[in-house]
């Protein structure tokens, strides 16, 4: 499947095949023995440790070294803290997950003023220009993404159906583009079926949206949740009060993947593959540090994942075994 | 401000009444001069305005009951008392900026500073029904707005779009949609617009928008004299003259790609010799020779080759690539260079998939420009990418309507209702619009 969103620039998207190491380049590297800091928003979510894991396995093949990964656990303060303190640490690069756009955008805005090369993960902040500000970004075609879970989803959903859209209130480009773009393919293509979009502002508040929705006389049809962590809050609520809807997220963690194995509400994910996602972060960052030229955009497409390929899709994106949890739900009975 | 602020003001104001008529110019010019940063502190107003401390006090009570500005931070001592900083109040309200081109559609809310606080850019395909287009366009104005924490006051939609509009726009509000491009007035998108969201509604050529854009927040900011070339299936140019744009008699400025140009003997015009189709079908004529392998196989893969896939194969180094790509930035920097020698800017930004996803194009501009040009018309001339991409239609937009709010006349008209909504003009256009909202 190709890229099919655009940028957040509205730049076309390049291929992660764009950015590629050389022998000559990896000896080179070597030799400068570049350091690194990893910003993250979280280090909790399985997506976040494969990203981190590609990230620092390539730039290592390169000789760069990662002095430091920052947990922000989701907080725009606690990057902004962690961006000013390691601006002092002459750095020759920061990747870094922007958490918000807005709130964090003069402290990654002070990053590039001071020389040290920056390279983005999945989204920008307000104003920060390609090129001028920094080198890349690196992201999942998450409009795609978004198209996939509404495919999938309304294969469940029957006619008139309504479906709850649970979307994250911050602005943030990969969860926004999901957002529109599953929005977008319910209307186009099965405009039968009417989509109500709540969004939460943190996990804390995932559940009790979902236990207010599901609670309801007239409950959705199905549900969709931007990623699968705060989809993870809403299987729970299902659990306690025992009311169970299709969904779709988007991200393949494991409890996700285990409910869509064992036949649970969970039926179908547009995974990511942050590991490879990870790599293509290294090879940017290095190939920048050389002095080379990155595409402004590059875009990693999507897998559809449904209970048919859930345990190869699991390996081939976490690079391990599918854990039991799945292999036994798919075991014949 | 607080209640009691509020009420404790009206106190020390009683017995003194404000003459509204008068007190407009004064509150008008004291925003322009703290929108535009031009003074930080009341000592700073007293001066550049000439008004005097009780009156820069009284108006700026006012202004702050408006909501237009506000002294939360302060500044730094000269010597006395350390300074309250006046600030514009930029998230009062909100403009939407979108734009429509060949490909794509984009939307985004701008703070009354011109900052875009949250933009989207999806594929479109404007060859589709002009109905379609705009439905789109309404639909993600709609989403963006309701993806606010607060529902924001909307002041105005600006639209960028791919084609002159005529006389009648130059940078004011429309009250129908033109025929910028076939079957467009059809859509009734201004009209449509108007009666959703009941604000001005604007529509701009994309040359315009982008231009300004550069010069507001991109790689020709703060330019006096300035060139923009975009590129892609047609060539268009944007001229930024004084540190405005240069509209012409009709709003037909810059279309440069009906120049006659010359390729290999060939006699066409600058589209029809170095726009998009013209690389595309080259490059399909390679790949289907077997000159470049990598040609062939793109081709094989996706069935076609698009712009994008040419420039990035150049980019990497595919020899063929390299020279189609390279005979285009010739023939472009050739036609540049007669502009140049007319104009002499201090700075050209190329912009469009052709420009900014190569730096062979650039080089090849670079190296005909240089050739053709008289010494003293390139001697501190620079020619540069765009950085903005997209992104320059919107925030030129939202900067065009910007400028007709905060034009120092349109401000007095309504500085003192706290709204351009209330201006007599717009009012005018918002009442003309529910009344005739059967007929749409």
């Amino acid at each position: 499947m190709g890229i099919i969103g655009l940028g957040p620039h509205g730049e076309r998207a390049a291929p992660p095949e764009r950015v590629v190491l050389l022998p000559n380049d990896i000896t080179l590297a070597r030799r400068k023995r570049f350091r690194v800091v990893i910003v993250m928003h979280t280090l909790e979510s399985d997506w976040s440790k494969q990203l981190v894991q590609g990230i620092i396995g390539t730039l290592g093949d390169a000789g760069a070294i990662v002095v430091e990964v920052v947990d922000c656990g989701f907080s725009a303060e606690a990057q902004i803290n962690a961006l000013k303190r390691i601006r002092l640490m002459q750095l020759d690069c920061v990747i870094s997950l922007p958490i918000t756009s807005e709130a964090v955008a003069e402290a990654h805005s002070m990053i590039a003023a001071t020389g040290t090369r920056l390279v983005l993960v999945d989204n920008v902040p307000s104003g920060l220009l390609p090129f001028k500000d920094y080198a890349s970004l690196v992201s999942a075609d998450n409009y795609g993404l978004g198209m996939m879970a509404a495919e999938m989803l309304a294969e469940h959903v029957p006619k008139n159906g309504r479906v709850a859209l649970l979307g994250y209130d911050k602005e943030f480009f990969a969860t926004n583009e999901r957002e529109i773009s599953f929005s977008r393919w319910i209307s186009t293509k099965r405009p039968d079926i009417t989509t109500d979009i709540f969004h939460f502002d943190s996990l804390r508040t995932v559940g009790k949206l979902a236990n207010d929705l599901l609670t309801q006389p007239f409950r959705p049809s199905g549900v969709f949740v931007v990623w699968d962590t705060p989809c993870v809050e809403v299987l729970k609520v299902m659990n306690q009060i025992g009311i169970y809807v299709p969904t779709t997220t988007i991200d393949l963690g494991s409890e996700v993947a285990s409910s869509l194995a064992q036949d649970g509400p969970v039926k179908g994910i547009a995974a990511q593959r942050p590991f490879q996602q990870g790599e293509s972060v290294g090879k940017t960052t290095v190939t920048d540090l050389l002095g080379r030229k990155c595409p402004e955009w590059i875009a990693l497409p999507g897998l559809a994942v449904r209970q048919s390929n859930v345990a190869e899709s699991y390996q081939a994106i976490w690079r391990m075994p599918a854990p039991r949890a799945i292999l036994d739900g798919l075991a014949p009975r | 401000m607080s209640q009691s602020q509020s009420q404790a003001n009206q106190q020390r104001q009683r017995g003194r009444p404000r003459l509204t008529e008068t007190a407009a110019a004064s509150v008008a010019e004291l925003l322009g001069l703290v929108r535009k940063h031009q003074a930080l502190t009341r000592l700073e107003l007293e001066k550049i305005s000439s008004f005097g401390r009780a009156v820069v006090s009284d108006r700026l009570t006012v202004l702050s009951e408006l909501g237009l500005a506000h002294e939360n931070e302060t500044g730094i001592s000269g010597g006395g008392r350390v300074p309250r900083i006046v600030s514009f109040s930029k998230s009062r309200a909100v403009l939407v900026a979108a734009s429509i081109d060949q490909s794509s559609v984009s939307v985004a809310l701008s703070d009354l500073s011109g900052n875009l606080t949250a933009q989207h850019h999806e594929q479109g395909d404007l060859g589709l029904d002009a109905s379609d287009a705009a439905d789109r366009m309404i639909t993600l104005i709609r989403l963006m707005l309701s993806r606010q924490t607060k529902l924001p006051d909307l002041w105005g939609v600006s639209i960028s779009v791919p084609g002159p509009i005529g006389p009648s726009g130059n940078g004011r509000p429309l009250t129908s949609t033109p025929e910028f491009l076939k079957g467009w007035n059809e859509s009734k998108l201004v009209e449509r617009l108007m009666a959703e969201f009941l604000v001005p509604v604007w529509l701009i050529p994309s040359v315009e928008t982008m231009t300004v854009g550069e010069l507001h927040g991109g790689t020709g900011k703060n330019n006096d004299c300035m060139l923009f070339i975009k590129t892609g299936k047609r060539f268009t140019a944007g001229l930024i003259y004084e540190g405005r744009p240069y509209r012409g008699a009709t709003g037909a400025v810059g279309l440069i790609g009906q120049l006659p140009a010359t390729h290999e003997g060939n006699l066409g015009t600058l589209d029809s010799l170095a726009g998009a189709e013209f690389i595309e079908q080259a490059a399909l004529r390679e790949a289907r020779n077997g000159t470049s392998e990598h040609l062939t196989d793109l081709l094989n893969k996706g069935g076609e080759l698009t712009l994008n896939d040419i420039c990035q194969a150049a980019q990497l180094g595919d020899p063929v690539c390299v020279s189609i790509i390279t005979a285009s930035g010739k023939l472009v920097g050739t036609v540049l260079a007669t502009l140049l020698n007319m104009l002499n800017p201090q700075c050209v930004i190329l912009a469009g998939a052709l420009a900014q996803t190569n730096d062979i194009f650039l080089a090849a501009v670079r190296e005909a420009v240089y050739g053709a040009s008289h010494p003293l018309a390139t001697r501190d001339l620079q020619i540069l990418q765009s950085q903005l991409g997209n992104t320059a239609g919107l925030l030129g937009a939202a900067h065009i309507c910007l400028d007709y709010l905060f034009e120092p006349k349109m401000l007095r008209g309504w500085v003192m209702a706290g709204t351009p909504l209330k201006h007599p003009d717009i009012a005018c256009l918002r009442q003309l619009k529910i009344d005739s909202d059967g007929l749409i």
